[in-house]
């Protein structure tokens, strides 16, 4: 204990805390956990390790997937450290990992060794006690002698022994702890099972002339122990894969990299001991461990996690490169610019972890059910047993046992988060994050889907065309002046006006803005003043005409107005390309079903235009965020499900009215990012996928529970009545959990992405 | 028949002496990242 305890302490220093958890940005002094459970077998520990956690003074809020085995943990750091909670879990007879932590990796490698280890024993002790079991199935009455008999019984019992004492520890330890804590859980009847077949053959092996008989059930026992080992095991296996783009994810990071020195030496070191500034070299196949940009070198990078990009992108000295991504060709030197938390990697992560420990309301429905279900069983298997005992008492037992071995609430409580996360981690691999669990089940059930025009329906980097000015104006200074007021905002229309300035004029010491304010949707207003002079400035504003207070200019293409306090002074035309996979996407999401609505803020003409050239036959132009807001609510109220899809910033009111929403585009900060999806590429057919995606996962969680309801009604019976051998009843219940995690896995399969025409 | 007497009680050795072997296979870590002995045939170095 003391050994564990040393670690444990070591935690409480705040310098380490960043390693596994972030400060809230609303409770000052409160802190996001993200920790690792081990020891967690089914959805009745997750319940558990809520219970005892919540009860640890300072910790605010818990949140425990039984799914993923990772739980989420807000404590205030005035009230406890972070291992006062770890203890609490220890003392509830688990261990809690921080994620993250290097620990982690090393430590899950050997609970999977062991279990494969356990398993193997299992295994081979079954095959041979089969060997010896076989004469007495085969042989006719006084063809084996007594003896012989004998010697094969105890052969069996010796190697039985391996499987009861090292296979079956892990049911048996859960058993004890959920016993002394006055609870129950699904290791409680498989032990119960285990114990009394092997008790029941073990008398039979020595004391022939007992209430039992001569009668030994090795075969059974092995084999239901080696089919639940099985079972669990790939269960394991299977579970890494699910929440595998999680993982991945979150492994991405190197441990290492090789820093250059004040002499220009290389040294390896931390990645958690980076600051900006550092230069390091990245090896082809190596991670980029922080965010930066390319010094030296030529090479390809794989962003397709962090993007939705297949296809390997070319980054030269001078190029930006992504931390997570991967360096595939060349080893370059890299100057880090944002590491740590700070990196959108992390934000991504961060925002995974939250999803994939947060509890859809089916899944919370299947946790309830666990425990009193659990309790029928034990009740039911000890009436079988008393009812079967004045008949033949030996077989009373196995009658019982094969009732405690063949439920399955585990199949019950798997079968909702095994599905979600499986999509989850998909919709991660084509650049789609899932904010939360529940916005898959309302995703589905979507039939109206809304989309924005700008950032949305068309890219975002609008090419500048042509600009009208006052006269005395330039071109030239014009732009300057309205990029200035543009670089405070990130509105698509604002970063084109920006890049077209920085492309043609760049002159950044021109004209600086003070006292910028956005209103979303509408426009920026501020003061511009030549840089240098201390000036007032002037009053200006960029953005609608309606909103700059001057006449509508004789365009129908996008556009900005700028104006000063003399009234109108500029306006920029922008040529506006339609995203390659629009029409495609509206097409796939009319052909589901779906109707599709365009609402804009943008004149109606280029509204209109945008509409007939993607297919879409409701559309409306010049609405203010609160139309649009009106507009859903008009749509919600006719019993309308709706999915709102914007650039998740101007239109943040609008989206978060919306039953699920999407954000959209590359440069949207992800933690203001206020929607459920966030798409990272730039391919608008995520949308559609995501909503197949939805509609496949919700029909599978319905197989599966439909599965474990059916499967626990015709079982539970069948053995009450005894008509179910132990062996096939632990057969049934491995095969029940695994089918219910294999259905879910077939979510992980790709599906046809929306062509691109 | 006796030679059985024999038999069974090796077999049973034997099957202790076959869960040495894969103790150590497994705890040397040869059923660890099966994929990439495949693909190394295809990296470079």
């Amino acid at each position: 204990m003391a050994a564990s305890a040393t670690p444990l302490t070591l935690l409480d220093d705040p310098q380490e805390w960043s390693a596994f958890s972030r400060p809230l940005a609303q409770q000052p002094g409160c802190w996001e956990s993200s920790v690792v459970f081990e020891g967690m077998h089914c959805a009745a520990c997750a319940l558990t390790l809520e219970d005892a956690l919540r009860q640890v003074p300072g910790v605010l809020s818990v949140q425990v997937s039984a799914a993923s085995h990772r739980g989420r943990i807000v404590w205030s750091d005035q009230a406890v450290k972070p291992s006062g909670w770890m203890q609490a879990a220890q003392r509830a007879g688990y261990r809690a990992v921080p994620a993250n932590d290097a620990f982690a990796n090393e430590r899950r490698r050997s609970e999977t060794r062991q279990a494969l280890w356990r398993l193997s024993v299992a295994g081979f002790c079954m095959m041979q006690v089969m060997m010896y079991a076989w004469p007495a199935y085969v042989a006719e009455p006084g063809d084996l002698a007594p003896d012989l008999a004998q010697l094969l019984r105890w052969a069996s019992w010796v190697l039985s022994l391996p499987v009861l004492l090292f296979s079956c520890a892990p049911f048996f330890g859960n058993a004890l702890r959920d016993l002394s804590q006055r609870r129950v859980s699904m290791d409680l009847p498989v032990a119960l099972g285990m114990a009394i077949t092997f008790g029941v053959s073990a008398i039979g092996t020595f004391e022939p002339a007992g209430i039992f008989g001569a009668e030994v059930y090795f075969d059974s026992f092995t084999m239901f122990v080696f089919f639940l080992l099985t079972g669990r095991w790939l269960e394991l296996r299977l579970r890494d894969r699910t929440a595998g783009a999680l993982e991945a994810l979150m492994n991405r990071l190197p441990d290492s990299v090789a820093r250059r020195g004040a002499q220009g030496e290389f040294e390896r070191v931390a990645v958690r001991r980076l600051a900006p500034g550092d230069v390091i070299r990245v090896l082809p196949g190596e991670a980029f461990p922080a965010d930066g940009v390319i010094l030296e070198g030529r090479t390809l990078a794989d962003e397709a996690l962090l993007t939705g990009e297949s296809r390997p992108l070319p980054r030269d000295a001078g190029s930006a490169v992504i931390a997570g991504s991967h360096n595939l060709s060349a080893a370059v030197l890299v100057r880090v610019e944002r590491v740590g938390n700070d990196t959108r990697f992390a934000q991504i992560v961060a925002l995974m972890e939250s999803a994939s420990a947060s509890k859809p309301e089916l899944a919370q429905l299947a946790d309830r059910i666990a425990r009193p279900f659990l309790l029928f069983v034990l009740v039911a298997a000890g009436v079988a047993g008393a009812y079967w005992w004045p008949h033949d008492p030996g077989h009373a037992l196995m009658v019982a046992v094969a009732v405690l071995v063949v439920t399955c609430p585990c199949a019950l409580s798997l079968a909702t988060p095994a599905a979600m996360l499986a999509s989850a981690g998909a919709l991660a691999r084509r650049g789609v994050l899932v904010r939360r669990l529940q916005a898959l089940e309302t995703l589905a059930a979507v039939d109206t889907v809304v989309f924005d025009k700008t950032g949305t329906l068309t890219r975002d980097a609008s090419a500048l065309g042509e600009v009208h000015t006052r006269r005395g104006v330039s071109r030239e200074q014009a732009l300057a002046m309205a990029a200035a007021l543009a670089q405070h905002s990130l509105h698509p229309v604002s970063r084109a006006l920006v890049a077209a300035w920085q492309g043609e004029a760049p002159r950044p010491d021109a004209w600086a803005a003070h006292a910028v304010q956005e209103s979303a949707g509408q426009g920026l207003s501020g003061r511009l003043a030549r840089t240098g002079k201390m000036a007032v400035g002037v009053p200006a504003r960029l953005g609608s005409a309606r909103f700059c207070g001057v006449d509508r200019p004789a365009t129908d293409l996008l556009h900005a107005c700028l104006s000063d306090d003399q009234g109108w002074l500029a306006t920029f035309e922008l040529g506006e390309d339609l995203r390659a996979d629009a029409q495609a996407t509206v097409a796939a999401l009319l052909a589901q079903g779906v109707q599709v609505l365009l609402l804009s803020g943008d004149l109606p003409e280029a509204v209109d235009r945008v509409a007939r050239q993607t297919g879409i036959s409701q559309a409306r132009g010049g609405c203010t965020p609160q139309e649009k807001l009106a507009l859903l609510r008009g749509l919600q109220s006719q019993g309308r499900k709706v999915a709102m899809v914007g650039d998740g910033l101007n239109d943040g009111p609008v989206l978060a009215g919306a039953h699920v929403s999407f954000a959209f585009g590359p440069a949207v900060p992800l933690a203001q990012a206020q929607a459920d999806f966030v798409v990272l590429g730039d391919r608008l057919g995520s949308v559609a996928q995501a909503l197949l995606r939805a509609r496949r996962t919700l029909a599978i969680v319905r197989q599966n529970l439909w599965w474990a309801a059916i499967y626990n009604a015709v079982c539970v019976p069948l053995a009450v009545l005894g008509w179910l051998p132990a062996w096939l009843a632990g057969l049934g219940m491995a095969f029940s959990s695994l089918l219910v995690v294999l259905n879910a896995l077939r979510l992980s399969a790709a599906i046809q992405p929306v062509e691109t025409v | 028949m006796e030679i059985l007497f024999l038999l069974i009680p090796l077999s049973v050795m034997l099957v202790f002496f076959i869960l040495g072997g894969l103790w150590w296979a497994i705890y040397r870590g040869q059923f660890e990242d099966i994929d990439a002995e495949g693909e190394r045939i295809l990296h470079q170095d």
